[in-house]
């Protein structure tokens, strides 16, 4: 043994601990999830009580406010015990616990969504309930809710606002901005409590976007835009998504839709032709829905809106300026107009205890639960005599106007959408590009809307009757196949005799192997078999395999010919393919050749160069959205003095620029994991032979020539498998983009995988999904078989 | 190929001893500095973020380290937030941010500019309780339960089916092996769908099997790792075991193992990683909140309207993935050295 150096002995010691530390850690975590899975199993053997699961959203404050309720109900029922779920991602959730069979009793169930729920049959009907409830306790609980509450959450397979309920509204919020009183007695306007025009909006806008701030730029407003509100600006100009309830006829090219749309997008990119200002800051980054309320808090916006009075509690903890909420604004000679949005508690039509899932209801929804939320600020109570209490109005708090709410419910009302919930995303990804992006006018967003969404409609897959799927015949086929290839691989082993020796080998070898191959048929094998036939079937995960029925090529035809988003998604996935490949592998190699050099200090070097592809996926996503933002990233703050000298711009990444550079910024991302693909090459360099490069350097041949020479052709094996792998893993990116753009703005960012997920797990299409994921393996298939047709310039004399 | 594990770490040539810089080497340590400089960025933007306030991390434009403005009132130096300003007067309004305790906080003056001083000031409580936001502890345990079986299963399963392609001679074993190959191609989306139909007809959502049993029945590359090495052992060694009576299995956990050190940790590491930091699988197979993992902890910052204390994602990023570093560190010679090329070459 030699001796060691004190940086060895060190490192020994530093080894040492850590492998104490990961122990602990290890021994800790078996304790902690035993522990947890032992209490569960315990309280499941010994509590008899029934199990009703629920499910909801929710910051800290509203967590609370659901477990107090849970809480009490449990002590006032013993016979039941609540298992209460609470998430964040929150769609993805429910959509999930749906797609497993194993819904929760009940839930939090936005308006917009009931429909969609309503016509998959996933929700149970309350009026029996609800009847039944009256007729026990002789009162009717519900008559002191706001009317339009109650028709919002009924739904008769076609439209919102008649038919059989399927909610009860746990709270509500009307539409409305919050207004930075400061700013608007610097810019001297008048606080518009009793509502204002647009024209009168927009002298506002203009008076405080000349204010100054220490801080950065004033803007006049932020303008919220996602589907929902959205639709409260179509209004306030005469304007609708449809006309009426006819969702075959969409009404966004009339000129009153139009001219709602044009007004957002000339605030947020100013018009020099109609002599418009920008005045709306244009927040284009991360998630559609935050956008704006950050903006507001720094105390540079004038108002923000249409959003409800759940950003309440988070303003009040403002101190900066002093604000209240007012009207949205509204066209001359139009009638002010408000959304309502508003969240139920519903019942999975699955409960197996509707009576007790409908006590528990009336509880959350009841007058306890209406009090506590009228307490905490974050909605406005449904029933009357609460909303119009000190308990909600608050009057020592602010908004001091917090009665606005009340006022509004007189014509707040709830924007019907189709039971098909393709239509928001339709009209979110065309309409972004047009308000948010700039990319196409607000005609042609309109027009494209209209066509997609009536292909949509069209589609065979949607409206034909097809037969169900044989599977008995497909399970004796398959069995039957499989048989047949069993007996035919015993009597091919049979075929010859072997002797003692070889039978051993071969009984050792096949043992050895059989965890992959079980593998091979339950992971790979089997699923690709049902995979395949689910590609030609038509069905929603919530039923049964049973229920699903064959349906041909239709699902294929749908792709090709009525789903446009699939051929974009191709394109941005080919798009990521073409530039992250090449660059990655170039810049790999490039690297590579650094690390080799002989220079002191390299070893440094290569471990910082290796660390980023250590770390990956959801712990970097918000950072790069951070790092990429135009305003207050640092890549543009570096990048456009730099751009500055030729005098361009930094590109707006994920924001207005989108859709030529998310998916380089993307790239960029990868990059920066250059360390995985750099250390197999860097192994690779090592392995040539130094003598190559003696003689080439003897024959008089510079760098330049040895790496092209030499290098290239001794790493091309490596280069080939690299690429190969490259190609394969950049075909399957998902989780980045589902984590940071979520496939927008627009569609800009729409990879395959990610628009594949949705429609398995949001829109429940499995047939639909499967039949996606076979395309993808024949493109990638075909991709690969080009690679490997072009394989002369792989020299494997390289690894021998 | 020759089993080359030692060979490596000695200098291939002698080293040269150097007074000045030539041309070659100046321009080797720009490229390499630059480079360093640029990946690390979003380490430190990462870091410095995470100990900003809100609204520090929102100022347009970013300031590069957490600062924080004061002035000083009746002797007493106070945190306060800037409006207002007004540049011909001088002045400029300021907001007290000392706290939800202290008297002043909420009161609003206009002081001169030239008062207002700006200082670092790192909020060291954003980590404690963006971890407490994110339950950590239990989000930890279940990640490093499901990372620790993951890794077991990859590694035993792994290299006992490289054994098996390696050392016995089996009809269909090149068929097979090339079969194995092949799976490499095929995207795991096709057959997502259908094992979670699988699993749900097991009964197995919202537990971790789904995540743990695939990784037991061996990965393509980490087999094909597994067995070029194994087919590099002399076969004298193998052969000396077997008269002493040895049997396979024994052969394999007494010899075969120990030997393939540096290709398990190659391969416990990668799972690591990838087990780790998966998303997907946890997204669509986890549904109560205690059987959440880092990942899906994380990502229940993006919460349903947006982003909203980016400062606590950040630094809950920040401790997520500092057992990926840790690891690597310690690890670090595996990563550098033969082990990765040894499965890959031949």
């Amino acid at each position: 043994m030699e001796a060691r150096t004190p940086m060895q002995t060190l490192a020994r010691g530093m080894r040492m601990l850590l492998a104490l530390v990961a122990l602990l850690l290890v021994v800790w975590s078996v304790v902690h999830v035993g522990a947890r899975e032992l209490g569960r199993a315990q309280e499941a053997w010994s509590d008899t009580r029934t199990e009703l699961t629920i499910l909801h959203w929710g910051d800290n404050a509203e967590i609370e406010i659901v477990d107090s309720l849970v809480r009490a109900f449990e002590a006032e029922n013993p016979d039941i015990r609540i298992n209460r779920l609470h998430a964040s991602d929150y769609d993805t959730k429910l959509n999930t616990m749906f797609a497993a069979g194993t819904p929760p009793d009940l839930f939090y169930l936005s308006a917009d969504n009931m429909s969609k729920m309503a016509g998959l049959g996933l929700l149970h009907s309350l009026d029996d309930l609800v009847q039944d409830d009256i007729a026990a306790t002789g009162e009717d609980w519900l008559a002191d809710f706001f009317p339009v509450l109650l028709d919002t959450f009924r739904f008769d397979g076609t439209t919102q606002g008649a038919g059989p309920l399927y909610g009860v509204a746990k709270d509500m919020t009307p539409m409305v901005m919050y207004a930075n009183l400061d700013l608007f007695r610097r810019a001297d306007v008048e606080v518009p409590y009793d509502g204002w025009t647009w024209d009168e909006f927009d002298v506002a806008m203009e008076r405080i976007s000349a204010l100054d701030d220490p801080g950065g730029k004033v803007y006049g407003s932020v303008v919220a835009s996602w589907p929902a509100v959205l639709r409260q600006t179509l209004w306030t100009y005469g304007g609708d998504y449809f006309n009426g309830s006819d969702f075959g006829d969409v009404t966004l090219d009339e000129p009153e839709a139009m001219a709602a749309l044009q007004r957002i997008r000339d605030m947020r990119f100013g018009n020099e032709a109609n002599g418009v200002p920008i005045t709306s800051y244009n927040a284009t980054s991360g998630d559609s829905q935050g956008l704006g309320e950050q903006e507001f808090y720094t105390g540079r916006v004038g108002v923000v809106g249409p959003i409800g009075r759940w950003r309440t509690p988070r303003f009040r903890d403002i101190r900066g300026f002093d604000w209240d909420v007012v009207p949205f604004p509204h066209g001359a000679g139009i009638e002010p107009a408000t959304a309502l949005a508003t969240v139920s508690w519903s019942m999975s039509v699955n409960t197996r205890h509707p009576e007790k899932a409908f006590r528990l209801l009336k509880f959350l929804a009841g007058p306890e639960g209406q009090k506590l939320t009228a307490a905490s600020g974050l909605a406005v109570p449904c029933a009357r005599s609460v909303a119009n209490s000190e308990l909600f109005l608050q009057s020592d708090q602010r908004p001091k106007n917090s009665k606005l709410f009340v006022e509004l419910m007189e014509t707040a009302r709830v924007g019907q959408m189709p039971p098909q919930a393709e239509f928001g995303r339709i009209l979110n990804e065309e309409v972004e590009q047009a308000i948010r992006l700039d990319n196409q006018s607000i005609a042609v967003a309109a027009e494209a809307v209209e066509r997609r969404w009536l292909a949509e409609l069209e589609s065979p897959l949607r409206n034909d009757a097809f037969p169900k799927m044989p599977w008995l015949t497909v399970g004796a086929i398959t069995t039957g196949g499989l048989a047949v290839a069993v007996i035919g691989l015993v009597l091919w082993l049979r075929r010859e005799k072997l002797g003692a020796i070889d039978r051993a080998q071969e009984r050792a070898g096949w043992t050895f192997i059989s965890p992959w191959i079980l593998g091979f048929l339950l992971l790979t094998f089997g699923p690709m078999l049902i995979s395949l036939l689910l590609s030609v079937s038509r069905w929603t995960s919530m039923q049964p395999l049973a229920e699903a029925e064959f349906v041909g090529f239709g699902n294929f035809a749908h792709l090709f010919q009525y789903d446009e988003s699939f051929a974009k998604s191709l394109w941005v996935t080919t798009y990521y393919a073409l530039l992250a490949v090449p660059v990655g592998q170039v810049f790999a190699l490039l690297v590579a050749v650094l690390m080799n050099q002989k220079v002191r200090g390299i070893a440094v070097y290569r471990t910082i160069f290796f660390v980023p592809s250590v770390v990956s996926g959801v712990a970097l996503a918000t950072l790069w959205v951070m790092m990429f933002d135009n305003d207050k990233g640092i890549i543009n703050r570096i990048l456009d003095p730099i751009l500055g000298v030729v005098g361009l711009n930094a590109p707006d990444w994920f924001g207005t620029d989108a859709e030529v550079f998310a998916i380089p910024a993307y790239v960029i991302m990868a990059l920066w994991g250059v360390g995985a693909g750099m250390v197999i090459y860097l192994a690779g360099l090592k392995g040539i032979p130094p003598s190559l490069y003696e003689s080439a350097r003897i024959d008089g041949a510079n760098r330049v020539h040895q790496f092209f020479k030499i290098t290239i052709p001794m790493l091309s094996p490596l280069i080939f498998f690299n690429l190969v792998m490259g190609i394969i893993g950049s075909f399957q990116v998902f989780t980045q983009v589902y984590v940071m753009t979520g496939g927008g703005p627009g569609n800009a960012t729409l990879v395959y995988v990610l628009k594949l997920y949705r429609e398995a797990f949001e829109y429940h299409k499995m047939g639909y999904a499967s039949a996606m994921a076979w395309i993808l393996f024949i493109v990638l298939l075909l991709t690969l078989g080009v690679v490997r047709s072009s394989k002369s310039w792989v020299h494997y004399e390289g690894l021998k | 190929m020759s089993a080359s594990p030692p060979a490596s770490n000695a200098p291939a040539t002698p080293r040269r001893r150097r007074i000045g810089l030539d041309g070659h080497t100046a321009f080797v340590y720009a490229l390499l500095i630059v480079g360093a400089t640029v990946l690390l960025i979003p380490f430190y933007w990462m870091l410095t973020n995470s100990l900003k306030t809100e609204s520090g991390a929102s100022l347009i434009p970013p300031t590069l380290l957490p600062l924080a403005t004061y002035v000083e009132v009746e002797g007493q130096e106070l945190e306060v937030a800037l409006s207002e300003k007004d540049d011909a007067a001088g002045t400029i309004r300021v907001t007290v941010e000392a706290g939800d305790d202290h008297p002043m906080t909420g009161k609003s003056f206009v002081v001169d500019q030239a008062d207002v001083v700006e200082r670092v000031t790192p909020r060291w409580s954003n980590y404690p309780e963006s971890l407490e936001r994110m339950d950590f502890a239990n989000a930890l345990a279940n990640t490093t339960i499901i990372t620790l079986a993951c890794v077991i299963g990859q590694v035993l399963s792994s290299s006992l089916v490289g054994f098996g392609f390696s050392r016995f001679r089996f009809r269909g074993r090149n068929f097979l092996f090339i079969l194995m190959l092949s799976t490499m191609m095929l995207p795991p989306q096709v057959s997502m769908i259908p094992l979670f139909i699988g699993f749900r007809y097991l009964g197995m959502i919202d537990s971790f099997w789904p995540l743990i049993l695939p990784m037991w029945l061996g990965s393509p590359f980490y087999v094909f790792m597994f067995r070029q090495f194994f087919t590099q052992v002399p076969e004298e060694l193998v052969e000396a075991a077997r008269i002493d009576g040895a049997t396979n299995l024994r052969i394999y956990w007494q010899i075969m193992l120990p030997l393939s050190q540096p290709v398990i940790a190659i391969v416990a590491i990668y799972t690591f990683m990838f087990t780790w930091n998966d998303f997907l699988g946890p997204l669509i197979y986890l549904n109560s909140p205690e059987n959440r993992t880092l990942t899906l902890a994380l990502n229940a910052f993006n919460g349903n309207y947006g982003v909203s204390d980016v400062q606590l994602l950040m630094a809950a990023s920040f401790v997520t993935m500092l057992p990926c570093i840790v690891l690597f560190f310690a690890a670090q010679r595996y990563f550098m050295d033969t082990g990765a090329s040894s499965g890959l070459k031949g």
